[in-house]
């Protein structure tokens, strides 16, 4: 919450940095991100060197996000979907061909990273970030953790956890713990994956994404949480630790993409080439905590970020990782399944 | 003759003019969206959200039965959670009566002045945003929360009750919201109570519980009614209670249906299911009103009678 708020301030203040010293006429760029996913020193650098006033607003998933754009929300430039999401976001039209590929500096992507099957040589979106989804604990409760099963034999002792709210996410989790995939769209796989979780249910406290304050104060021991958690153990390294569970989990990442009728595509796509930059993926990467595509920007990271294995995983964990892709109708298999979680008590 | 034509044409005017805005604005922003949403409970769901213009009855057959397709099942458990959400906001209701009856009472009769700052404490929680006001009950109510370190230090438990993301933190959650909607209905129908009637009953013998059951209630009955439809209602249909404080593993209708329209990115379930939450309120409705009538013709017949 405090983050948020901050995050507000500062670009407030950017906009009104904007208006009041450097740029009259070099017009706005306004950004729709999820929240506490940009670091506000980026855009402040961005609008000192362009004039261009920044405006952001926030989302809490790809699903609010795309139903408002579908709703008919207008005048945002840049949207930042999950890798699924950009390609159901191409596949409705929605998103603006920017020919960022051919970019001078978009040599500096790794191009792995180009992800989204319907974009395959980056005429859209960019790559912005990465991470994974693990588990972040309060170790005056517990002593070690390392796996999935670490995490449900704690809520079996009488610990509270909390999963995220989220049905593939969470149901995720049953199917790395069964050896299948998070795509699986084959409804026994789902079903049983759903049922690990339904096994364990009196045992999880709840479903949510507001858990860090609670891990923090012990009130909860464990929460299913995403790399961003690094922050706060940055912040009260003697309580909390995160994790990539040793079983495998899931990863994200989200493309930095132009919406079609964006007011202002020529500041966006100066935005885009801004943000490849080496010192500006770097710069967000500082008080991200995440993972960057960038490769010379991995260079500039400090040590305790480049070294920390949670953030950017050896190669053996990494190929453990799964990145969720879009299952169209199949989605409802998921959806079913977690509403048969929430009413299984 | 002409005189009263005008006068009466001047007071059609008047009241066409005085009715057209709330006519419009119910038209607009309640007639419409209605419209919509029994129509796209009707239409089959797009991929990514949004709707296909084909009929399409499934919505409607997975709540209630026909539907057994591999993508459209039906499944008992949507009338579950519809029965489970009846079941917390009849328990709000409840709860919210019990706290609110006798302090209505009390803040009636009291001297105008202090009334009147009582009244303006129970509306005090609404300058405050509803989500802010939940995370405190989640402060309040977490192990390590407020609650559990009070009841602990004077000695009442030892252990911390476990009372954050449960039915009973909902509750909790749900009447501490909705207690200002029971008690301004009541404290209407309570102060207009005439005590006249009440020492009568008295003094021609009855005992308390007596004049309770055949004064008290009886006229203070429509602001119970009212009061408990205005909590039903909201609480039937809640979902950021349910989210925040029952850590979203006590599900309720609204939270369905705000499933259906966010991550299931189905548009017409959630509609079908809204149709279903707004035919029970609707049934609820019409008995109350039903009963309101027939309370007044009974009341005018008996009126008639006296004269």
């Amino acid at each position: 919450m405090i983050e948020r708020t901050a995050i507000r301030t500062a670009a407030v203040s950017v906009a009104a940095l904007a208006t009041t010293t450097v740029a009259q006429a070099e017009g706005e760029l306004n950004l729709y991100n999820w929240g506490d996913y940009i670091n506000p020193a980026v855009l402040t650098a961005f609008t000192e060197e362009t004039g261009i006033e920044v405006n952001l607003d926030t989302y809490g998933s790809n699903e609010e996000m795309l139903a408002k754009i579908q709703a008919g929300a207008s005048g945002y430039d840049i949207v930042f979907p999950s890798v699924h999401m950009h390609d159901i976001m191409y596949q409705l039209g929605l998103l603006a061909k920017t020919d960022i590929g051919q970019s001078e500096n978009f040599s500096n992507i790794d191009p792995q990273f180009i992800r989204a099957e319907t974009d395959p040589n980056a005429e859209y979106c960019l790559p912005y970030a990465w991470g994974n989804v693990g588990v972040v604990y309060n170790k005056t409760k517990v002593e070690e953790m390392s796996s999935w099963a670490d995490l449900f034999d704690l809520a079996a002792s009488g610990e509270k956890i909390v999963l995220l709210d989220d049905p593939r996410e969470t149901i995720g989790i049953g199917h790395i713990m069964n050896g299948t995939s998070v795509n699986s769209t084959d409804e026994a796989e789902v079903v049983a994956a759903a049922d690990v979780i339904k096994e364990n249910l009196e045992n999880v406290s709840a479903f949510s994404y507001d858990s860090i304050p609670l891990v923090t104060s012990g009130d909860v021991a464990a929460a299913h949480w995403y790399v961003g958690a690094n922050i706060f153990v940055q912040q009260n390294p003697d309580v909390l630790a995160y994790y990539i569970p040793s079983e495998g989990a899931t990863m994200y990442q989200e493309d930095m993409c132009v919406l079609k009728d964006a007011p202002n595509a020529d500041n966006a796509k100066a935005f885009m080439e801004f943000y490849l930059r080496p010192e500006i993926a770097a710069l967000n990467v500082e008080q991200q905590m995440n993972g960057t595509p960038n490769i010379p920007a991995q260079e500039l990271i400090p040590d305790e970020i480049a070294e920390n294995k949670s953030i950017y995983p050896d190669a053996e964990t990494l190929e453990k990782l799964q990145i969720f892709v879009d299952l169209g109708q199949d989605l409802r298999l998921y959806n079913r399944e977690w509403t048969a979680i929430k009413t299984a008590q | 003759m002409v005189g009263r034509d005008t006068s009466q044409g001047r007071k059609m005017l008047s009241l066409l003019g005085l009715l057209a805005p709330p006519t419009v604005f119910l038209g607009v922003f309640f007639i419409t969206p209605l419209a919509i949403m029994v129509i796209y409970s009707f239409l089959e769901p797009g991929l990514y959200g949004g709707v296909v213009w084909n009929f399409y009855d499934l919505n409607y057959g997975r709540i209630l039965g026909w539907a057994d397709t591999r993508y459209e099942k039906f499944d008992p458990v949507y009338l579950t959670i519809f029965l489970r959400s009846v079941r917390l906001a009849l328990t709000t209701v409840l709860l919210s009566l019990v706290i609110c009856y006798p302090a209505a009472f009390w803040i009636s009769r009291m001297p105008q002045g202090r009334k009147n700052f009582f009244l303006f404490l129970i509306t005090l929680p609404f300058f405050v945003s509803l989500v802010v006001r939940l995370f405190a009950w989640v402060l309040i109510l977490r192990p390590t929360g407020f609650l559990n370190q009070a009841l602990m230090e004077i000695g009442m438990i030892a252990e911390p009750l476990n009372l954050i993301f449960t039915d009973t933190a909902v509750v909790i959650g749900m009447t501490y919201v909705f207690i200002p909607f029971m008690f301004l209905p009541l404290y209407a129908s309570i102060e207009k109570l005439d005590m006249s009637l009440v020492e009568a009953s008295a003094d021609l013998g009855a005992t308390r519980l007596q004049t309770f059951r055949r004064i008290i209630l009886p006229v203070t009955l429509p602001g119970i009614v009212g009061g408990s439809i205005i909590v039903f209602i909201p609480s039937l249909g809640n979902f950021i209670v349910p989210s925040v404080l029952g850590g979203a593993k006590v599900m309720m209708i609204g939270n369905l249906i705000e499933q259906q329209f966010l991550s299931a990115r189905n548009w017409p379930f959630g509609s079908a299911l809204g149709m279903m939450v707004m035919a029970a309120v609707l049934l609820l409705l019409m008995i109350y009103v039903r009963m309101m009538t027939r309370e007044e013709e009974y009341s005018t017949a008996a009126k008639v009678k006296e004269s």
